[in-house]
Protein backbone atom coordinates (compact mmCIF):
# COMPACT_ATOMS: atom_id res chain seq x y z
CA UNK A 1 0.00 0.00 0.00
CA UNK A 2 1.40 3.36 -1.01
CA UNK A 3 0.66 6.86 0.77
CA UNK A 4 -1.56 8.45 -2.05
CA UNK A 5 -3.53 5.00 -2.72
CA UNK A 6 -4.30 5.48 1.22
CA UNK A 7 -5.13 9.20 1.16
CA UNK A 8 -7.67 8.93 -1.62
CA UNK A 9 -9.39 6.32 0.49
CA UNK A 10 -9.50 8.46 3.14
CA UNK A 11 -10.68 11.54 1.08
CA UNK A 12 -13.24 9.28 -0.31
CA UNK A 13 -14.51 7.82 3.14
CA UNK A 14 -14.73 11.34 5.17
CA UNK A 15 -15.91 13.21 1.94
CA UNK A 16 -13.30 15.92 0.83
CA UNK A 17 -10.79 16.33 -2.19
CA UNK A 18 -8.13 14.03 -1.83
CA UNK A 19 -5.96 16.91 -2.89
CA UNK A 20 -6.91 18.60 0.10
CA UNK A 21 -5.00 16.22 2.10
CA UNK A 22 -1.22 15.02 2.67
CA UNK A 23 0.43 12.59 4.72
CA UNK A 24 1.24 15.39 6.95
CA UNK A 25 -2.26 16.18 7.19
CA UNK A 26 -3.54 16.43 10.92
CA UNK A 27 -6.57 14.83 10.11
CA UNK A 28 -8.92 15.84 13.34
CA UNK A 29 -7.89 19.64 12.97
CA UNK A 30 -10.00 19.41 9.07
CA UNK A 31 -12.56 22.03 9.15
CA UNK A 32 -15.78 18.97 8.52
CA UNK A 33 -13.86 16.57 11.25
CA UNK A 34 -16.36 15.18 13.66
CA UNK A 35 -16.89 11.96 15.28
CA UNK A 36 -18.77 10.33 12.98
CA UNK A 37 -15.68 10.60 10.17
CA UNK A 38 -13.86 8.16 12.88
CA UNK A 39 -16.93 5.53 12.23
CA UNK A 40 -15.87 6.41 8.06
CA UNK A 41 -12.47 5.53 8.76
CA UNK A 42 -12.86 2.52 10.98
CA UNK A 43 -15.48 1.52 8.04
CA UNK A 44 -12.79 2.03 5.74
CA UNK A 45 -9.67 0.20 7.41
CA UNK A 46 -11.80 -3.09 7.13
CA UNK A 47 -13.43 -2.70 3.76
CA UNK A 48 -10.67 -1.81 1.76
CA UNK A 49 -7.24 -3.44 4.09
CA UNK A 50 -9.08 -6.41 6.65
CA UNK A 51 -7.58 -3.96 9.62
CA UNK A 52 -9.97 -3.66 12.48
CA UNK A 53 -8.91 0.04 14.50
CA UNK A 54 -10.28 0.59 17.48
CA UNK A 55 -11.41 4.37 18.66
CA UNK A 56 -8.12 5.00 20.16
CA UNK A 57 -6.39 3.96 17.45
CA UNK A 58 -7.52 6.94 15.69
CA UNK A 59 -7.84 9.41 18.86
CA UNK A 60 -3.62 8.82 19.44
CA UNK A 61 -3.17 9.25 15.53
CA UNK A 62 -2.16 12.96 14.80
CA UNK A 63 -1.52 12.72 10.70
CA UNK A 64 -3.03 10.67 8.06
CA UNK A 65 0.62 9.45 7.87
CA UNK A 66 0.31 8.20 11.38
CA UNK A 67 -2.68 6.30 10.74
CA UNK A 68 -1.33 4.56 7.65
CA UNK A 69 1.49 3.22 10.00
CA UNK A 70 -0.61 1.68 12.05
CA UNK A 71 -2.70 -0.44 9.49
CA UNK A 72 0.31 -0.96 7.52
CA UNK A 73 1.53 -2.80 10.82
CA UNK A 74 -1.49 -4.46 11.18
CA UNK A 75 -1.68 -5.52 7.65
CA UNK A 76 1.33 -7.69 8.86
CA UNK B 1 -24.78 -29.12 18.06
CA UNK B 2 -25.56 -25.71 19.22
CA UNK B 3 -29.51 -26.29 18.18
CA UNK B 4 -32.48 -26.75 20.11
CA UNK B 5 -35.32 -28.77 19.01
CA UNK B 6 -39.01 -29.24 20.51
CA UNK B 7 -39.77 -25.75 21.47
CA UNK B 8 -41.86 -23.23 19.34
CA UNK B 9 -42.35 -19.59 19.37
CA UNK B 10 -46.24 -19.07 19.61
CA UNK B 11 -45.84 -14.61 19.61
CA UNK B 12 -44.37 -11.77 19.82
CA UNK B 13 -46.27 -8.23 21.05
CA UNK B 14 -44.08 -4.93 21.27
CA UNK B 15 -45.14 -1.66 23.24
CA UNK B 16 -43.33 1.61 22.98
CA UNK B 17 -44.34 4.98 24.64
CA UNK B 18 -46.72 7.39 22.50
CA UNK B 19 -43.85 10.43 22.91
CA UNK B 20 -41.90 11.07 19.79
CA UNK B 21 -38.34 12.81 20.17
CA UNK B 22 -36.95 14.03 16.61
CA UNK B 23 -33.23 14.17 15.76
CA UNK B 24 -34.02 16.98 13.93
CA UNK B 25 -35.93 18.80 16.63
CA UNK B 26 -32.81 17.67 19.45
CA UNK B 27 -31.22 21.27 20.23
CA UNK B 28 -27.44 19.71 21.51
CA UNK B 29 -26.47 19.79 17.87
CA UNK B 30 -26.23 21.92 15.13
CA UNK B 31 -29.36 21.81 12.28
CA UNK B 32 -26.44 20.55 9.83
CA UNK B 33 -25.03 17.97 12.45
CA UNK B 34 -28.58 17.05 13.20
CA UNK B 35 -29.33 16.18 9.27
CA UNK B 36 -25.41 14.34 9.14
CA UNK B 37 -25.98 12.47 12.41
CA UNK B 38 -29.86 10.99 10.88
CA UNK B 39 -27.96 10.18 7.37
CA UNK B 40 -24.77 8.52 9.28
CA UNK B 41 -27.07 6.55 12.02
CA UNK B 42 -30.41 6.19 10.11
CA UNK B 43 -31.93 7.68 13.16
CA UNK B 44 -34.25 9.79 12.82
CA UNK B 45 -36.88 9.74 15.61
CA UNK B 46 -36.59 7.57 19.13
CA UNK B 47 -40.15 7.26 21.92
CA UNK B 48 -39.74 8.51 25.33
CA UNK B 49 -41.56 6.90 27.78
CA UNK B 50 -43.25 9.23 30.25
CA UNK B 51 -40.83 10.18 33.59
CA UNK B 52 -42.47 7.19 35.52
CA UNK B 53 -43.09 4.78 33.26
CA UNK B 54 -40.58 1.78 33.50
CA UNK B 55 -39.30 -1.53 32.19
CA UNK B 56 -41.74 -3.53 33.83
CA UNK B 57 -44.47 -1.36 31.88
CA UNK B 58 -43.49 -1.15 28.52
CA UNK B 59 -43.23 -5.23 28.90
CA UNK B 60 -46.40 -5.73 30.88
CA UNK B 61 -48.08 -3.86 28.36
CA UNK B 62 -46.69 -6.10 25.83
CA UNK B 63 -47.49 -9.10 27.38
CA UNK B 64 -50.88 -8.26 28.65
CA UNK B 65 -51.54 -8.05 24.66
CA UNK B 66 -49.79 -11.27 23.57
CA UNK B 67 -51.88 -13.03 26.27
CA UNK B 68 -55.01 -11.95 24.74
CA UNK B 69 -53.88 -12.73 21.37
CA UNK B 70 -52.92 -16.13 22.36
CA UNK B 71 -55.61 -17.26 24.64
CA UNK B 72 -53.21 -18.39 26.81
CA UNK B 73 -54.58 -18.28 31.10
CA UNK B 74 -51.97 -17.04 33.25
CA UNK B 75 -51.79 -20.80 35.16
CA UNK B 76 -50.49 -22.16 32.02
CA UNK B 77 -47.14 -19.97 32.28
CA UNK B 78 -44.04 -21.70 33.88
CA UNK B 79 -41.63 -19.05 33.19
CA UNK B 80 -41.43 -15.41 33.32
CA UNK B 81 -37.32 -14.38 31.99
CA UNK B 82 -36.53 -10.69 31.46
CA UNK B 83 -33.91 -9.77 30.12
CA UNK B 84 -32.72 -5.87 30.55
CA UNK B 85 -30.15 -3.20 31.18
CA UNK B 86 -32.55 -0.79 33.10
CA UNK B 87 -34.63 -3.30 35.56
CA UNK B 88 -37.20 -0.70 37.72
CA UNK B 89 -35.01 -0.83 41.06
CA UNK B 90 -31.18 -2.84 41.70
CA UNK B 91 -33.26 -5.37 43.78
CA UNK B 92 -35.55 -7.16 43.84
CA UNK B 93 -35.30 -8.90 39.95
CA UNK B 94 -37.76 -6.70 38.14
CA UNK B 95 -39.57 -10.41 36.57
CA UNK B 96 -40.41 -11.12 40.11
CA UNK B 97 -42.26 -8.00 40.48
CA UNK B 98 -44.43 -8.98 36.67
CA UNK B 99 -45.05 -12.32 38.38
CA UNK B 100 -47.65 -10.68 40.70
CA UNK B 101 -48.23 -7.96 38.44
CA UNK B 102 -49.57 -10.30 35.84
CA UNK B 103 -50.90 -12.43 38.01
CA UNK B 104 -49.01 -15.65 37.04
CA UNK B 105 -49.05 -18.37 39.80
CA UNK B 106 -46.51 -19.04 42.10
CA UNK B 107 -45.26 -21.95 40.48
CA UNK B 108 -43.96 -19.58 37.91
CA UNK B 109 -40.00 -19.29 37.53
CA UNK B 110 -38.88 -15.82 37.48
CA UNK B 111 -35.57 -14.42 37.11
CA UNK B 112 -33.96 -11.24 35.25
CA UNK B 113 -30.84 -11.80 32.89
CA UNK B 114 -28.61 -8.64 32.34
CA UNK B 115 -28.18 -8.41 28.94
CA UNK B 116 -29.02 -5.74 26.32
CA UNK B 117 -28.64 -5.91 22.29
CA UNK B 118 -27.60 -9.59 22.47
CA UNK B 119 -30.52 -10.57 24.38
CA UNK B 120 -32.51 -12.09 21.91
CA UNK B 121 -30.40 -14.81 20.59
CA UNK B 122 -29.38 -15.33 24.35
CA UNK B 123 -33.35 -14.99 25.81
CA UNK B 124 -34.06 -17.82 23.12
CA UNK B 125 -31.31 -20.36 23.92
CA UNK B 126 -31.70 -20.09 27.64
CA UNK B 127 -35.68 -19.67 28.04
CA UNK B 128 -35.81 -22.82 25.54
CA UNK B 129 -33.66 -24.35 27.33
CA UNK B 130 -34.55 -24.34 30.98
CA UNK B 131 -38.11 -25.64 29.08
CA UNK B 132 -36.77 -28.76 27.77
CA UNK B 133 -34.84 -29.51 31.08
CA UNK B 134 -37.66 -28.71 33.66
CA UNK B 135 -40.11 -29.49 31.42
CA UNK B 136 -42.16 -26.35 31.14
CA UNK B 137 -44.95 -26.43 28.87
CA UNK B 138 -45.24 -22.35 28.47
CA UNK B 139 -42.85 -19.63 28.95
CA UNK B 140 -42.62 -16.29 28.78
CA UNK B 141 -39.33 -14.27 27.40
CA UNK B 142 -39.98 -10.47 28.11
CA UNK B 143 -37.03 -7.86 26.89
CA UNK B 144 -37.29 -4.41 27.67
CA UNK B 145 -35.04 -0.93 27.93
CA UNK B 146 -35.77 2.54 29.41
CA UNK B 147 -33.45 5.14 27.88
CA UNK B 148 -33.56 7.37 30.66
CA UNK B 149 -30.29 6.32 31.64
CA UNK B 150 -28.84 8.91 28.93
CA UNK B 151 -27.81 12.52 29.66
CA UNK B 152 -29.40 14.77 27.32
CA UNK B 153 -26.40 16.54 26.95
CA UNK B 154 -24.55 13.40 25.79
CA UNK B 155 -24.94 13.66 22.04
CA UNK B 156 -22.86 10.71 21.34
CA UNK B 157 -26.21 8.30 23.06
CA UNK B 158 -29.61 10.23 23.80
CA UNK B 159 -30.73 11.01 20.01
CA UNK B 160 -29.71 6.84 19.59
CA UNK B 161 -31.56 5.19 22.37
CA UNK B 162 -35.29 4.94 22.43
CA UNK B 163 -37.79 3.37 24.76
CA UNK B 164 -39.57 -0.11 24.15
CA UNK B 165 -40.72 -3.30 25.76
CA UNK B 166 -41.16 -6.83 24.24
CA UNK B 167 -43.10 -10.26 25.14
CA UNK B 168 -42.46 -13.48 22.95
CA UNK B 169 -44.23 -16.83 24.03
CA UNK B 170 -42.83 -19.99 23.72
CA UNK B 171 -44.58 -23.51 24.02
CA UNK B 172 -43.06 -27.12 24.34
CA UNK B 173 -44.03 -28.88 21.09
CA UNK B 174 -42.25 -31.87 19.65
CA UNK B 175 -42.71 -31.30 16.24
CA UNK B 176 -41.38 -27.69 16.73
CA UNK B 177 -38.26 -27.16 14.05
CA UNK B 178 -34.96 -26.58 15.37
CA UNK B 179 -33.54 -23.47 16.37
CA UNK B 180 -29.95 -22.62 16.04
CA UNK B 181 -27.64 -20.39 18.26
CA UNK B 182 -24.38 -19.24 17.95
CA UNK B 183 -23.43 -17.15 21.16
CA UNK B 184 -20.07 -15.43 22.08
CA UNK B 185 -18.66 -12.96 25.17
CA UNK B 186 -16.06 -10.79 25.18
CA UNK B 187 -15.50 -8.86 28.59
CA UNK B 188 -12.26 -6.88 27.49
CA UNK B 189 -14.57 -4.75 25.52
CA UNK B 190 -16.79 -4.37 28.72
CA UNK B 191 -15.75 -0.19 29.08
CA UNK B 192 -17.66 0.26 25.71
CA UNK B 193 -20.77 0.65 26.59
CA UNK B 194 -21.45 1.18 30.49
CA UNK B 195 -23.09 2.28 33.75
CA UNK B 196 -20.40 2.64 35.51
CA UNK B 197 -22.52 4.02 38.79
CA UNK B 198 -24.81 2.37 40.74
CA UNK B 199 -23.05 -0.70 41.55
CA UNK B 200 -21.27 -1.81 44.48
CA UNK B 201 -17.41 -0.96 42.32
CA UNK B 202 -18.82 2.34 42.52
CA UNK B 203 -19.21 3.18 45.94
CA UNK B 204 -21.83 5.25 45.95
CA UNK B 205 -24.85 3.59 47.26
CA UNK B 206 -27.19 2.66 44.12
CA UNK B 207 -30.14 4.49 43.15
CA UNK B 208 -30.32 7.36 45.37
CA UNK B 209 -26.99 7.98 46.53
CA UNK B 210 -25.04 11.57 46.22
CA UNK B 211 -23.69 11.83 42.98
CA UNK B 212 -21.42 14.31 40.71
CA UNK B 213 -20.81 15.48 36.89
CA UNK B 214 -17.83 14.00 35.64
CA UNK B 215 -16.78 15.35 32.25
CA UNK B 216 -15.24 12.92 30.16
CA UNK B 217 -12.34 13.31 27.84
CA UNK B 218 -14.83 13.34 25.12
CA UNK B 219 -16.00 17.00 26.98
CA UNK B 220 -19.66 15.76 27.92
CA UNK B 221 -20.50 16.12 31.30
CA UNK B 222 -21.69 12.69 32.59
CA UNK B 223 -23.03 11.73 36.49
CA UNK B 224 -21.99 7.98 37.41
CA UNK B 225 -25.45 6.69 36.95
CA UNK B 226 -25.36 7.52 32.97
CA UNK B 227 -24.44 5.32 30.36
CA UNK B 228 -21.37 5.49 28.42
CA UNK B 229 -21.28 4.60 24.82
CA UNK B 230 -17.65 4.67 23.16
CA UNK B 231 -19.43 4.31 19.51
CA UNK B 232 -15.91 4.05 17.55
CA UNK B 233 -15.13 0.73 19.30
CA UNK B 234 -18.81 -0.81 18.78
CA UNK B 235 -18.22 0.23 15.14
CA UNK B 236 -15.06 -1.51 15.19
CA UNK B 237 -16.45 -4.70 17.21
CA UNK B 238 -19.86 -5.02 15.11
CA UNK B 239 -18.23 -4.81 11.41
CA UNK B 240 -15.57 -7.07 12.42
CA UNK B 241 -16.51 -9.52 14.85
CA UNK B 242 -20.28 -9.89 14.53
CA UNK B 243 -20.31 -11.36 10.40
CA UNK B 244 -19.07 -14.41 11.31
CA UNK B 245 -21.39 -15.33 13.78
CA UNK B 246 -23.78 -15.37 11.34
CA UNK B 247 -21.99 -17.22 8.63
CA UNK B 248 -21.36 -20.10 12.18
CA UNK B 249 -25.19 -20.26 12.82
CA UNK B 250 -26.08 -20.89 8.91
CA UNK B 251 -23.00 -22.99 8.59
CA UNK B 252 -24.03 -25.25 11.34
CA UNK B 253 -28.21 -25.05 10.07
CA UNK B 254 -26.57 -26.37 6.62
CA UNK B 255 -28.58 -23.19 5.02
CA UNK B 256 -27.52 -19.95 2.81
CA UNK B 257 -28.15 -16.70 2.90
CA UNK B 258 -30.54 -17.12 -0.12
CA UNK B 259 -32.74 -19.82 1.63
CA UNK B 260 -33.30 -17.35 5.00
CA UNK B 261 -36.39 -15.08 4.72
CA UNK B 262 -35.05 -11.97 6.61
CA UNK B 263 -31.67 -10.86 8.48
CA UNK B 264 -33.14 -9.60 11.95
CA UNK B 265 -30.31 -7.14 13.24
CA UNK B 266 -29.67 -5.74 16.47
CA UNK B 267 -30.71 -1.79 15.59
CA UNK B 268 -27.64 0.22 16.58
CA UNK B 269 -27.05 2.37 13.47
CA UNK B 270 -27.43 2.33 9.73
CA UNK B 271 -23.71 2.31 9.31
CA UNK B 272 -22.82 -1.21 11.43
CA UNK B 273 -26.15 -2.79 9.84
CA UNK B 274 -25.27 -1.96 6.26
CA UNK B 275 -22.02 -3.31 6.43
CA UNK B 276 -23.09 -6.72 8.86
CA UNK B 277 -25.51 -6.82 6.43
CA UNK B 278 -23.21 -6.51 3.24
CA UNK B 279 -20.11 -8.92 4.26
CA UNK B 280 -23.02 -12.05 4.74
CA UNK B 281 -24.45 -11.61 2.09
CA UNK B 282 -27.85 -11.09 2.25
CA UNK B 283 -29.70 -8.17 0.08
CA UNK B 284 -30.68 -4.48 1.79
CA UNK B 285 -34.25 -5.88 1.30
CA UNK B 286 -34.11 -8.60 3.03
CA UNK B 287 -32.90 -6.65 6.32
CA UNK B 288 -35.57 -5.43 8.53
CA UNK B 289 -34.60 -1.97 9.75
CA UNK B 290 -36.81 -0.11 12.28
CA UNK B 291 -33.90 2.63 12.96
CA UNK B 292 -35.60 5.26 11.97
CA UNK B 293 -38.89 5.53 13.72
CA UNK B 294 -37.78 4.29 17.13
CA UNK B 295 -33.72 4.37 17.00
CA UNK B 296 -31.81 1.62 18.95
CA UNK B 297 -34.01 0.96 21.62
CA UNK B 298 -31.63 -1.97 23.59
CA UNK B 299 -33.04 -5.24 24.71
CA UNK B 300 -35.70 -4.94 22.77
CA UNK B 301 -34.92 -4.07 19.39
CA UNK B 302 -35.06 -7.25 17.77
CA UNK B 303 -38.89 -7.97 19.06
CA UNK B 304 -40.04 -4.44 18.24
CA UNK B 305 -38.73 -4.75 14.58
CA UNK B 306 -40.47 -7.85 14.03
CA UNK B 307 -43.26 -6.36 15.28
CA UNK B 308 -43.01 -3.28 13.15
CA UNK B 309 -43.21 -5.72 10.11
CA UNK B 310 -45.99 -7.35 11.54
CA UNK B 311 -47.68 -8.07 7.78
CA UNK B 312 -44.45 -9.98 6.06
CA UNK B 313 -45.08 -12.38 8.56
CA UNK B 314 -48.75 -13.51 7.64
CA UNK B 315 -46.35 -17.01 5.95
CA UNK B 316 -43.92 -19.47 7.89
CA UNK B 317 -40.69 -17.27 8.18
CA UNK B 318 -36.80 -18.59 8.51
CA UNK B 319 -35.53 -15.59 10.43
CA UNK B 320 -31.53 -15.12 11.60
CA UNK B 321 -31.55 -12.82 14.11
CA UNK B 322 -28.56 -11.20 15.28
CA UNK B 323 -27.39 -9.29 18.35
CA UNK B 324 -24.41 -7.53 19.66
CA UNK B 325 -23.34 -4.67 21.90
CA UNK B 326 -22.73 -4.56 25.56
CA UNK B 327 -20.80 -7.05 27.37
CA UNK B 328 -19.19 -7.21 24.74
CA UNK B 329 -21.93 -10.02 24.05
CA UNK B 330 -22.90 -11.10 20.95
CA UNK B 331 -25.05 -13.95 19.32
CA UNK B 332 -27.45 -15.65 16.90
CA UNK B 333 -30.16 -17.36 16.32
CA UNK B 334 -31.70 -19.36 13.57
CA UNK B 335 -35.73 -19.40 13.47
CA UNK B 336 -39.07 -20.34 12.26
CA UNK B 337 -41.97 -18.01 13.19
CA UNK B 338 -45.04 -19.92 12.60
CA UNK B 339 -47.65 -17.42 10.11
CA UNK B 340 -49.31 -14.62 11.88
CA UNK B 341 -47.84 -15.26 15.48
CA UNK B 342 -45.97 -11.64 15.10
CA UNK B 343 -48.05 -8.92 16.25
CA UNK B 344 -47.97 -4.81 15.24
CA UNK B 345 -46.50 -2.50 17.67
CA UNK B 346 -48.69 -1.21 20.56
CA UNK B 347 -49.04 2.49 21.81
CA UNK B 348 -48.96 2.54 25.81
CA UNK B 349 -47.98 5.30 28.44
CA UNK B 350 -49.68 3.19 31.16
CA UNK B 351 -47.91 2.41 34.61
CA UNK B 352 -49.11 -0.30 36.13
Amino acid sequence: MDIEDFIEKFAFAIEVEPAELDAATDFKKLENWDSLNTLSIIAMADADYSVALSGDDIHKSRTIGDLMTIVQERKG
Amino acid sequence: MNSIAGIAMRGVAAAVPTKVARTSEYDILSPEERQRLQKATGISAHRMSPPNQCTSDLCQAATEHLLEHLGWTRDSIGALILLTQTPDQPIPATSIVLQDKLGLPTTCIAFDINLGCSAYPYGLATVASLMLTLKIPRALMLMGDISRVCAYEDRSAWPLFGDAGSATALEFDPAAPQIHFDLMSDGSGRNAIIIPGGGLASRLPPGDGSSRTVTGDDGIPREPGNLLLRGADIFSFAITKVPSSIERTLASAGKIPAEVDFLVLHQANKMINDTIAKKTRFGADVSLSTLADYGNTSSASIPLTLCAHAPQFDRNRLIAACGFGVGLSWGTVLLTIPANSVLPVIESDHVY
